[in-house]
């Protein structure tokens, strides 16, 4: 056959990544008509296909521990992830200890995570104004609120009405009633004055366009074969895939966006994980939607003489004030939940009940020694035994063996619960990732090396979390089993151990000091957006994933209305 | 129950989800088999095999309810378990802390009983237990067994209580499709308000009523 020299196809929008921010820019784009190819830098993954739903951790390795190669167990979704992918490496800058999770698979980390979906409210997108730490963003709750609406209803969130300060409430399926050890968490905390109210988790309690409620298994965390949770392929790739116009390409691991002499972007050139070759996808419009420090890596990887710092980084922040969430947690055991009728108590895979912060007004009257707040998540209950089971009970039981022992540790089980809280990082200046110019990964492309700092806001954070936790326990009647003090700086996380990383492109009004305009746009590369939580100015207490969703709407609608106005050439 | 359970037969009905489900539970099922071809040891000699077998079913002995840690694999898991923390953690140091122990019983078994601990009498071998069981009121001169036990009797009794017996003993009730989540029962909440109100006595100490 003759030689035809073909016109390379271009399409309309290439999208990198398809967690839920490369999701939600799909589906939104795909609907309204956009020609979309996007590249996955992992595995195809079909969780009704793959899930590993009702199996026993009997019948698994190791009785299904965690490992190196899955962190979060042998039945976890995660099928390349982990803070360790072999042949991808990161570095740490001296004095650091990041740890950056990669989900390499189709959905990414939307596959295994825990759907707590939480708005972030009024306060927390002026943090500045109220504090004079950090930034302030350029919109407000206002402008967010209305695709916040349309986000719950699209991937389904259950929840309570309670019009919580900053807390806003949104549009709720049921909430399920909580379990017995969450009722009495409740019975605790009221004597506290902590609020403890229904979660707001994305797993449907209601059937949702053609997806069926929640059976109550307890693991979303292994994918749900059902789709009653949410995640991206089942919620937004593949119905999107059914308009036509979404084309989806997996172990394509992007190295950089390609850039004009115009100083607009034309595509991506990825490398074939499987051929080892790099392609070129040409398109009039990128979007960057790799997770928050991927996306910067991509960028600052992609020089030209119109980008000698990497693409859009005039202003030299681009992968500055990156953040995570503050954690730290407590355990105990409570004795008044011993020896209890058995009961399922699987739920739904996650708490039924949290506690959201609700010192707002003792932190304006100046009388807590930190800035912003922490949520808290509670567990406990009668789980699904793997290995570690009754690990240190001779800490509970003062030891023993025999007849005695195995009747003792039934009555236990079912009586140890844990508290951890989940906070707000205020960004500062040493916390950053650039290119480390002497390690490459098996693709040859430049990796990431952290630098990460927490300050004394985070860790007295951690400290109040520590004290506040303890007195819960007690007041439940129980006996704190593992804490933290100041020597362990109350145990508060490692950076990038919560995975949420947020920020490194922060959006803004000023081109000067920030990356992109408040659409998530490039402020100097116009048809370049990005719809992870690299935008992000601030990390409030609320879980990204929601926020992600939202802003990725907001942003596709602005890219589907800047089409149609022809302000982006396309 | 607080729940109706579901067989996986039905399952499909519940959901209305045939295709999927049906995916979903035949995989399960496939799990579900045993394994056919008999466990080949990576770590325990032939003395240490015995010895563990011994060992395990002191700590988890059958009773009227279940069987015992080694009728529940518990020492086929053991053996695997030292195998792939050697491989995770890239050296032998949790393993050593076991077989060391295996060794210490041994030794203090042959100085009381001039015989290696797995050939004791069920009297001698609850005799050198009975010093190392209880961390709090052990001998300062003992501190080796002692953490040696610590360490066998979380391997033993989580081996026990996470294989298909121990699930069943405990019991644990799900991993399975719920028709209709309910929350709390409210006979075990009742039971729980009772204690809040009246206090309670239990292993974990004692509970003041709450005010």
């Amino acid at each position: 056959m003759a030689q035809v020299k073909a016109t390379p196809k271009t399409y309309d929008v290439v999208i990198v990544g398809s967690g839920a921010g490369g999701g939600i820019a799909a589906h939104v784009l795909a609907l309204s008509g956009a020609k979309i190819c996007m590249l996955e830098a992992g595995d195809w993954y079909d969780c009704t296909k793959q899930s590993a739903m009702f199996q026993w951790p009997y019948n698994a390795p190791h009785r299904a521990a965690g490992s190196k190669e899955k962190p979060f167990g042998y039945f976890d979704a995660t099928l390349q992830g982990g803070w360790e992918v072999p042949g991808e490496p990161y570095t740490n800058a001296p004095g650091t200890d990041f740890k950056w999770w990669r989900g390499r698979m189709l959905g990414g980390r939307t596959n295994h995570y825990g759907r707590i979906s939480l708005r972030m409210g009024p306060y927390d997108f002026k943090p500045y104004s109220r504090d004079g730490k950090g930034f302030d963003w350029p919109i407000s709750y206002d402008d967010l609120a209305p695709y916040y609406d349309k986000a719950e209803e699209l991937i389904g969130v259950f929840g309570t009405h309670e019009g919580l300060e900053n807390t806003p409430d949104g549009k709720f399926q049921p909430a399920p009633a909580p379990r017995a050890y969450e009722k009495l968490f409740k019975v605790a905390s009221d004597k506290l004055n902590i609020p403890c109210i229904p979660s707001r988790l994305s797993i449907l309690t209601q059937p949702l366009n053609g997806r069926p409620a929640c059976h109550y298994c307890g693991q979303c965390g292994r994918a749900c074969g059902v789709n009653a949770n949410f995640n991206s392929p089942g919620v937004h790739i593949f119905p999107a895939m059914k308009t036509g116009n979404l084309e989806v390409r997996a172990n394509a691991m992007v190295r950089e966006v390609l850039a004009g002499p115009d100083g607009m972007a034309r595509g991506v050139s990825y490398i074939d994980k499987k051929t080892r070759q790099e392609v070129t996808v040409n398109a009039r419009i990128v979007v960057l939607a790799a997770s928050c420090c991927e996306t910067a890596r991509i960028m600052l990887n992609s020089k030209s003489s119109q980008f000698p710092n990497g693409i859009a980084n005039s202003s030299g922040l681009v992968g500055r004030y990156i953040m995570d969430t503050v954690g730290s947690d407590v355990s105990g055991y409570v004795p008044i939940l011993e020896d209890l009728p058995p009961r399922n108590e699987d739920g739904v895979g996650g708490m039924h009940m949290y506690m959201p912060w609700w010192l707002y007004k003792e932190q304006k009257a100046g009388k807590m020694p930190f800035a912003r707040g922490y949520h808290i998540e509670i567990g406990g209950g009668r789980g699904l035994p793997e290995a570690g089971q009754f690990g240190g009970s001779n800490y509970l039981l003062g030891g023993g063996y025999g007849v005695e022992l195995k009747q003792n540790l039934r009555k236990i089980y079912g009586a140890n619960v844990y508290m951890s809280g989940r906070g707000e990082m205020i960004p500062n200046d040493d916390s950053y990732c650039d290119i480390d110019p002497n390690v490459v990964d098996q693709w040859g492309i430049p990796v990431l090396r952290f630098h990460f700092k927490f300050s004394q806001d985070e860790i007295l954070q951690a400290k109040h979390m520590q004290e506040t936790f303890q007195q819960v326990i007690e007041t439940m009647g129980g006996k704190v089993t593992g804490k933290a003090g100041a020597e362990e700086n109350w145990g508060i996380s490692r950076g990038g151990e919560i995975i949420h990383e947020v920020g490194a492109t922060k959006m803004g009004d000023d081109p000067k000091t920030s990356v992109l305009n408040q659409y998530s746009q490039a402020w100097d590369c116009k048809n370049l957006f990005i719809t992870d939580a690299a935008p992000f100015v601030s990390n409030a207490d609320k879980n990204p994933t929601l926020s992600i969703t939202a802003l990725g709407w907001r942003t596709s609608e602005y890219i589907a209305d800047q089409v149609k106005k022809r302000n982006l050439h396309v | 129950m607080s729940n109706s359970d579901i067989s996986r037969r039905n399952i499909f009905q519940i959901l209305g989800a045939a295709p999927a489900a049906a995916a979903l539970a035949s995989a399960a099922e496939d799990t579900a088999k045993p394994a056919h071809a008999p466990y080949q040891r990576k770590v325990f000699n032939d003395h240490q095999w015995r010895t563990v077998h011994v060992l395990c079913d002191l700590i988890v002995p059958a009773d009227e309810k279940s069987g015992s840690a080694t009728q529940a694999g518990v020492p086929e898991f053991i053996d695997d378990w030292l195998d792939f923390r050697k491989q995770q953690d890239g050296n032998e140091d949790f393993a050593a802390q076991i077989l060391g122990g295996l060794m210490w019983l041994d030794l203090e078994s042959k100085r009381l009983f001039q015989t290696d601990f797995a050939s004791s009498t069920v009297a001698n071998q609850k005799q050198i237990l009975d010093r190392i069981a209880w961390p709090a009121r052990a001998a300062a001169a003992d501190h080796a067994g002692v953490a040696f036990f610590n360490k066998f009797r979380d391997l033993t009794v989580s081996g026990f209580f996470s294989s298909k017996m121990g699930v069943a003993d405990l019991p644990y009730l799900g991993n399975r499709a719920v028709a209709e989540w309910k929350g709390a029962d409210p006979k075990v909440w009742a039971i729980i308000e009772e204690r809040m109100k009246n206090g309670y006595k239990g292993l974990g100490g004692e509970v003041k009523p709450m005010v």
